[in-house]
Order: C-alpha cells, then sequence, then structure tokens
C-alpha cells in the first residue's frame, strides 16, 4: 500500500492545493477581500502567490523524497511511476495555478 | 488425480445453481459478468432506440414527430441511459468477468457483493425504464440543473425517478469500485507484482478509485435535490440561502471525472488488444501506467470548465482553463505509446484492430474540439449548443464504443469458445463508422451555425435543414450498424463452431484456460514472472489444468478457495474461503430497491421498515463468515501453508471498508464544501439565525466520540492478549450512542431548515452523523455478539480491525459535524 501512496501522493496533493487555492480565492472574492491593502501592497493577491509558492514547494520536497534513496520504494517499477508522478505533481502546480500571478482576482468576464 | 477429474470436482465446488434459478443466485463472476455485460448492451440499444428518435425528429424542421414534452423526455433518457445504465455498467461486467482471469486468481474478492451491486443496477434501471413506458420519465436533461429541476419548476415526479433511480444505480457503481479495487490490490497470482499486473488490471484499478472519489459528489447533490422536492429544504434556492451553482459545482465534481472514468477502462481495453493485433509488446508500459494515475488526478482538477458561462471570475476561469489543457498531455502520452506499438510491431487488420482504427481516428478529433472548448472565449461561443453535443459524442463513441467493440470482438471466443462463422463485423464497422462520422461532423456544423443543443425543432429559415437531415441519415446508418453487431454475436452464440482456445495468440493469463471459461476459472493457480506468461510458458494453460500451480488439490471440504498476495510484491500473503451460491444478495438488493421505491412513492412509512430489513440482511450476510475454532496454516502447494483471512490483521473485509470509507469520506468531504460553499458564495448568508451553541453538548460529543475510540484500541490489545473485550466493546458502543444523542439534539435545535439553507445544511450534516453513530453502535454491538458466540480468538482476529476503522471515522466525522455546527455560534 505504501507503494500505492507512492505513485498517488504528487497528484493527490496537487489536487488538494489547487483546490485549495481556489477555494481560498473564493473566500477573498466573495468576502469583498480583494481591495484590502496593507500599504501599497494587495494582500489578496499576496496571500494568493504565497498559497502558490507554497504548493509549488510542497511539490519539490515531495519529488525530493521520491528520489531519496531512503524513502524510495525499492522496486524500480513503483521508483520510475512514482517519480513520474511526482513530475506531474510538479509541472501541474506550476501551469495551473499560474494564474495567481498573470490575472485579475474577482473581476467577471461576461 | 486426472484433469478430467479435476475439472469435474472443482465444478462441483464452483458452479452454480443449473437452469433459470442459477441466474438468482450464483455469486460467480463470470456468470455475473456475463450478465453485467448483457444487461448494459441492452440498455445501450434502449438508449440508441431513443437516439433514432432523436434524430427522427430533428431530421426536418417544424417537425411534428414528437411533441416538446415527450421529446424532452426522451433525450433526458438517451443521455441517462448511455452514461449510467451503458457506459459504467458496460466497464463493471468487463471488469468483473475478465479481472480474475487476467489476474491469475479464481474470483473476486467479494463474490456476493458483486452479485448484489448486479440486481442493484437491474433494479434501478427497471425504475427509470417504468418510468419510461409510463410517459413520466425524468425531462431536465441528463445533468438535471436546478432551478429548472426543482420543486417549482418540475414539480412532477419525473425528476425525482432520476435523482433516486440513478442513486440507487449508483450503490451498484460503488459496490463495483470497492470489488475490483480490492480484487487487483490483493487478489492476484503468486508473484504478479505490481510491475507485471496486465495493463488493463491498471486501468481497472485507476477506473474504480475514481468512481470510489467521483461518484459520492452526485450522490450528494441527487440527495440535497430530493430533499429539497421532498421536504422544501432549500439548497438550490437563491431566495432561500441555497444556490442552484452548488448543484452544478457537484454535479460536475463527478461529472467530468465521469467522461474520464468511461475513457480509461476502453484505453485499458486498446492497451490489451493493440500489442496483440500487432504482434509485439506494448511500449511505455511504466509511462502509460504514470499517465493513467496523472489523468485520473488531473480530470478531477476540469469541473468547473463546464461552467465557464455561469459568471466565474477570471481567475477562477484560468485555473480551469489550464488544467484542461494540461490533461491533453498524458492523454497524448497514452496515444504517441499505442502508436509506438505499431510502429515496433506487424499490425494485422482483423476485425478488432479495424475498431481500434475506428477509435484513433474519432478519439483524436473529440481530443482536439475537447482542447478547443478548453479555450474560454471558444466555449462561451459554443456553450450549449450542437458543438458541444458532437464534441462528446466523439468522446464517448469515439473513447468508448469503438474500443468496446473491439473487445466485443477480441473477447467473443473466450466468452463462447467458438469463432466467428458469418463474417458480417466487417461490414458493421464500416457502416458504424461511416454512419458516426456523417451524424456528428454535421453536428459540430450546425452548432457552429447557431443550433443549440435540446431544442425540440426549428424553422425552414434557420438554414440548418439539409445538415439535419444528413446528419439523421448517418444516425440511421449507424443504427443499422450496431443492428448487425447484434445479429452477428446473436448468430455466433447459436452457430457450434468450435474455435481454438487461443486463437490470437495472445500472452495474457484470461486465455491459460478452457473456453467458455470453467466456473473455477483455474484449476491451480500460475506463478508468475513476467506481464506475458504465455510467453514464457506456452503450455502454461495444460500445466495449470493438471493441478502443477497453487490450490491444485481442491479446497478444504470442498470449499471455494483462492489465496491473496501483497499488493506490492506478489508474494502469497493469506488464504481466503469464499461463500457459497445464495439469494442473499438479490433479496438484499429487492429490500433496498423497497427503500427508494417508498421515497419515491412518499410512502415514508416504508422507509424505516426498509432500513431495518437492509440492517438485517447486512448482519446475517456477515453472519455467514468466519469459523469458531482457530484453522490451522492452509498449504497452497510449493511448499508455502498460509493463515486464513480471519486470522490477519488486514483481511480483505478491512480492505473494503477501508475504500467503502474512502467513498464515504468523499462524500462527506463534499458536503463539508457544500456548507462553505453557501456561506461563502450564496445570496442570503450569514443566515437570520445562527445554531445556538452548547460547550456541555459540544464537550459531550467529543467525550464521547474520543471514548469510543479509544474504547475499540483497548478492545484488541485485550482480545490480542487473551484478556476480555466486553467491557471495551460496551464502552465502543456507549461512546457511539452518547455522541449520536449529542447529534441527535443538534438536529433537533437547527434553526429552521426548510427557511434558510444553513439549517437544511446543518440537519443534513447531523442526518450524517446520526447515521454513523447508529452504525458504530450496530456494528460494536456486532462485534461483541460475534465474541459471545466463539467467532474470534486471538488468532481469529480480523473483525476487530474492521470495526476499529468505522468506529475511527465516526470519531472523526462526529467532531467535524460538531464543530461545524458550535464553533460559528461561540465566534459571534
Amino acid at each position: 500500500m505504501k507503494d500505492i501512496l507512492r505513485i498517488i501522493i504528487a497528484p493527490l496533493v496537487w489536487l488538494v492545493t489547487f483546490t485549495l487555492v481556489y477555494g481560498l480565492h473564493g473566500v477573498l472574492c466573495g468576502h469583498d477581500l480583494t481591495t484590502l491593502m496593507i500599504g501599497k501592497i494587495p494582500v489578496a493577491r499576496v496571500l494568493l502567490i504565497a498559497a502558490y509558492v507554497f504548493a509549488a514547494l510542497v511539490q519539490l520536497a515531495l519529488l525530493a523524497a521520491l528520489h531519496a534513496p531512503r524513502l524510495a520504494s525499492r522496486y524500480s517499477f513503483v521508483r520510475f511511476v512514482s517519480r513520474a508522478t511526482g513530475w506531474v505533481g510538479l509541472g501541474a502546480t506550476l501551469w495551473t495555478l499560474f494564474p495567481v500571478v498573470t490575472t485579475s482576482s474577482c473581476g467577471l468576464a461576461m | 488425480m486426472s484433469i478430467l477429474e479435476r475439472h469435474r470436482k472443482l465444478t462441483a465446488i464452483w458452479s452454480s445453481e443449473p437452469g433459470f434459478k442459477g441466474w438468482f443466485s450464483t455469486v460467480n463472476h463470470t456468470d455475473l459478468g456475463r450478465m453485467f455485460l448483457v444487461t448494459a448492451f441492452f440498455f445501450f440499444l434502449v438508449g440508441g432506440v431513443l437516439a433514432m428518435l432523436i434524430r427522427a425528429q430533428l431530421a426536418t424542421p417544424d417537425s411534428a414527430f414528437m411533441g416538446p414534452e415527450i421529446y424532452n423526455q426522451v433525450f433526458t433518457m438517451h443521455g441517462t441511459i448511455m452514461m449510467f445504465l451503458f457506459a459504467i455498467p458496460m466497464f463493471e461486467g468487463l471488469a468483473i468477468y475478465l479481472l480474475p482471469k487476467l489476474l491469475g486468481t479464481r474470483d473476486l474478492a467479494f463474490p456476493r457483493l458483486t452479485a448484489y451491486g448486479y440486481w442493484c443496477y437491474v433494479f434501478g434501471g427497471t425504475m427509470l425504464l417504468v418510468s419510461m413506458f409510463l410517459g413520466i420519465a425524468p425531462d431536465g436533461g441528463w445533468f438535471m440543473y436546478p432551478p429548472l429541476t426543482g420543486a417549482i419548476y418540475s414539480p412532477g415526479i419525473n425528476t425525482d425517478f432520476w435523482l433516486i433511480g440513478i442513486t440507487f444505480v449508483e450503490i451498484s457503481a460503488i459496490a463495483a469500485a470497492v470489488e475490483i479495487t480490492v480484487s487487483v490490490l490483493k487478489f492476484r497470482a503468486p508473484g504478479m507484482s505490481l510491475d507485471k499486473m496486465p495493463i488493463f488490471a491498471w486501468y481497472a484499478l485507476v477506473t474504480a478509485l475514481m468512481i470510489l472519489t467521483g461518484f459520492p459528489p452526485l450522490i450528494l447533490g441527487s440527495v440535497l435535490l430530493e430533499l429539497e422536492r421532498a421536504f422544501g429544504l432549500p439548497f438550490f434556492q437563491a431566495e432561500l440561502g441555497g444556490d442552484s451553482l452548488l448543484w452544478q459545482h457537484l454535479f460536475w465534481l463527478f461529472g467530468h471525472p465521469e467522461v474520464y472514468i468511461i475513457f480509461l477502462p476502453a484505453a485499458g481495453i486498446i492497451s490489451t488488444v493493440l500489442p496483440v493485433m500487432c504482434r509485439t509488446t506494448l511500449l511505455g508500459y511504466g509511462w502509460i501506467v504514470a499517465a493513467i494515475v496523472a489523468l485520473a488526478f488531473l480530470s478531477f482538477g476540469l469541473w468547473v470548465h463546464h461552467m465557464f458561462t455561469t459568471g466565474i471570475p477570471h481567475m477562477g476561469l484560468a485555473f480551469f482553463s489550464a488544467a484542461s489543457t494540461l490533461v491533453a498531455v498524458p492523454t497524448g502520452v497514452q496515444i504517441f505509446a499505442w502508436i509506438g506499438t505499431m510502429w515496433k510491431g506487424r499490425p494485422e487488420l482483423r476485425l478488432p484492430m479495424l475498431h481500434i482504427l475506428g477509435f484513433f481516428v474519432t478519439f483524436v478529433i473529440g481530443g482536439l474540439t475537447g482542447v478547443m472548448v478548453a479555450v474560454v472565449p471558444f466555449d462561451w461561443q459554443a456553450h450549449d449548443t450542437a458543438f458541444i453535443t458532437a464534441h462528446l459524442h466523439y468522446v464517448l463513441f469515439g473513447g468508448f464504443v469503438f474500443p468496446i467493440l473491439a473487445g466485443l470482438y477480441y473477447w467473443l471466443p473466450h466468452f463462447t469458445g467458438r469463432k466467428r462463422f458469418f463474417r458480417l463485423g466487417e461490414v458493421a464497422f464500416a457502416l458504424i463508422f461511416t454512419g458516426f462520422h456523417v451524424t456528428f461532423l454535421a453536428m459540430h456544423w450546425v452548432g457552429l451555425l447557431g443550433q443549440r443543443r435540446r431544442i425540440s425543432t426549428y424553422q425552414a429559415e434557420d438554414g440548418w435543414t439539409a445538415i439535419n437531415l444528413i446528419s439523421s441519415i448517418g444516425g440511421f446508418v449507424l443504427a443499422i450498424g450496431i443492428a448487425i453487431v447484434v445479429i452477428e454475436v446473436a448468430l455466433h452464440a447459436v452457430t457450434a463452431n468450435r474455435g481454438k482456445r487461443n486463437p490470437w495468440k495472445a500472452t495474457t493469463l484470461e486465455w491459460a484456460m478452457m473456453t467458455p471459461a470453467p466456473a473455477y476459472n483455474f484449476a491451480s493457480l500460475p506463478h508468475i514472472s513476467s506481464r506475458e506468461p504465455l510467453n514464457d510458458d506456452p503450455d502454461l494453460a495444460v500445466r495449470l489444468a493438471r493441478g502443477e500451480g497453487y490450490l491444485g488439490d481442491s479446497g478444504p471440504g470442498g470449499r471455494r478457495e483462492t489465496l491473496t498476495v501483497n499488493a506490492s510484491s506478489g508474494q502469497p500473503d493469506y488464504h481466503v474461503i469464499y461463500p457459497g451460491n445464495t439469494r442473499l444478495p438479490v433479496f438484499m438488493a429487492a429490500v433496498t430497491g423497497l427503500f427508494f421505491l417508498s421515497l419515491l412513492l412518499k410512502f415514508y412509512w416504508i422507509t424505516p421498515l426498509a432500513v431495518s430489513g437492509v440492517a438485517f440482511l447486512a448482519c446475517r450476510w456477515v453472519w455467514t463468515l468466519g469459523h469458531r475454532g482457530d484453522l490451522p496454516d492452509q498449504p497452497v502447494g510449493h511448499g508455502v501453508a498460509l493463515p486464513n483471512s480471519i486470522a490477519v490483521d488486514h483481511g480483505s473485509g478491512w480492505w473494503g471498508s477501508l475504500f467503502l470509507l474512502t467513498a464515504n469520506a468523499t462524500f462527506f468531504g463534499s458536503l463539508l464544501f457544500g456548507f462553505a460553499f453557501l456561506w461563502t458564495v450564496a445570496p442570503g448568508w450569514p443566515p437570520p439565525a445562527l445554531f445556538e451553541p452548547s460547550l456541555l453538548e459540544m464537550a459531550a460529543g467529543l467525550a464521547a466520540a474520543a471514548a469510543s475510540t479509544a474504547a475499540i484500541r483497548r478492545a484488541i490489545r485485550a482480545n490480542r492478549n487473551g484478556q476480555t473485550v466486553m467491557p471495551s466493546l460496551v464502552l465502543a458502543i456507549a461512546g457511539a450512542l452518547v455522541l449520536g444523542a449529542v447529534i441527535g439534539s443538534l438536529m433537533l435545535r437547527t434553526p429552521g431548515p426548510s427557511a434558510h439553507a444553513y439549517g437544511a445544511t446543518l440537519l443534513v450534516l447531523g442526518g450524517y452523523g446520526l447515521f454513523h453513530a447508529a452504525l458504530g453502535a450496530l456494528m460494536a454491538g456486532f462485534l461483541a455478539m460475534r465474541v459471545r458466540r466463539g467467532f474470534t480468538s486471538p488468532v481469529r482476529r480480523a473483525e476487530f480491525p474492521i470495526v476499529r476503522l468505522w468506529i475511527d471515522y465516526l470519531a472523526v466525522v462526529g467532531m467535524l459535524v460538531l464543530l461545524a455546527a458550535h464553533v460559528p455560534g461561540f465566534l459571534t
């Protein structure tokens, strides 16, 4: 079961962080917190970017763990697949949460 | 013992009752797999007839073939049947039939659960069919959006049939998913480590896990919408604190993974059949496994791309647009692996290969239009037009029906032991392929010209007449092709033209047995040392029939037996004795159906009787398992002796409970998501009155939860040390009952459940907690009775960890329910 966990952990963590960041974005928009400023710093944007960076760091840590001989599976097949899905988790995090630094937060498109 | 004697002896042990009666009492996976497949194909034909009615209606402008009321029922039932009664059960049937054979074992993990799932499917599907014949079928579209489907705009019973019937059918899907997950992880031939599993097993495992986490949001949505319709709890009514968008979130949390739940098993067929057709091995096995896992998870991050036009902020759109484009990558990995497989092999253009090529062309086009609609501005233009209908048919017909037809022709000799006599399949393929593309290419076109989906008619001056007529002609050509497939399969079943055992010269284990398959699959179980066991040892089938593998001698006392393995290494783990034929599953499914029927017809006085009936039958179900004396380790051959499944910590029941609780936790998590969503997004929040918190009640509930979980742990320790376990079990029961009482008080004090979505949500949270408190108390009480009757000992300990899982789960959800109800009141 630990080997199955090694295979799914990175995409599972991506799913959790992706949902949490989407939820955080929903809370910030729903409670109109995007106009909140500390000095000239927009608090909502900083929170979202911090969440993005945190999610990426978690994925990096997972990837490092999956490559570490002490934590990696003793089966070469599981090592290969778990590291591949580890890269999927990192790539998915960087790509799907990238909008936190590029788009407006709560602007409606329609 | 000769091969023939062994065959006769094993057949006597494993076979179902002869004749018609055997259908109701069989728990054998081969029988049930066939029954699932035939029933699913029947529903496919019904859905196909409905599709033809739709095309007849749209063939000409101003059509009077059907009125809008009937038309609404027809397109709703077409989508519903194809999604819920054909595609998913077809996967279940194929997996149930094939997996034990591919994995080198004799049956699935829980044979009676397979039968129970099948009968739930049949009864639930029948419920929907009956509604159609009575003219009161669901008519709100297969995704049933409120407020259209709320009590105000759809006051009849039509929508209730959908909500209740589909939930009933989903029990079958959850049951099959638990069954498949545990079977793939544990019920394999010795030596079959994760890297030696046939690729179809990986697809089935991932699909089953997706069902366990994808279906609960829809079950929750159906429960909430039915509660709103039946009792006025306003989850989706904006004026009372609800939000119809909550339904869309819950539905598409299920609905988008559903697309991949349908596609992945079909891709599993491609990955299994293609290498055989190309006389080679699958290229990039490890990459494909990684791609399947990636696809499964990414598919859960796409649900909002069905909601691009609902007024979601820019950033939200961008998240899901990015995820939607990303999902093409693991799909592309598989496509390239298949192309590479063809490149390195010597493809032979036999009938399954024709359907695989049909799949390639169709699915790639569907994938490309999928990337188009993942781009937000294009989606705004194409949303709710026939372009989307065409896209989803390219994905689902291309991604599922062509592979299923490839699989049908590939495994037909296995199902029947016969070879094709009438060469109708090639003609059928030509008609299906041509008819499909004529129908749906035209539908893309008319969609881009502005034809909305689901319209019952249009006017001549809209300019869509010729395209729709072409589309309808294509649809009927497609239908003729499918009819020819049906005729060929029927002829195949009645023409006695015996075929060779392994006509394709395949290398996977399902061909290492006589065909049609005997009830026991393998006279003895193989030891696996590669992914191509028949390539390693062409005489494997004969050696297994001679009893040279594991469990070569028939079971102790003539019982059905198999063995399990360690999930990673494939080392033998424990010995399993199966239950025999029984009508318990069909009875339990019937009583479960009575529960759903009582809700549908609003005969609420029957509901508690049905619930009690299910509880009683469930207790009877479990009571028949186990032994009153310790069993010695069972020799299974090759010098290996294994403990019985009741003498291990993590037996099959524990694994089944673990995955059932995974689905359960997804349901609860979706409920908490709904609560947070309404609080954050819905109008009319915060509610006019919050729940009056009570420190005493909350503390009592939390203490009871902690006490029950500590008590069950203490009981496990006491049992292991040979001490009395009763005081600990009584404490666990008391803890569950106190927690239930506290949650019951919460439900009674919930402010105005029908006045605001806040109270309604708290009531459902409380109901969920109360149900699990009752279940925890029942399970601990049941265990106490088992202890009293001598079913447990320090060696026979498997039942304790199962109850611990459920008590722990109760403690966690109980605490969360109490915190969700009390904490907001404390904070204000």
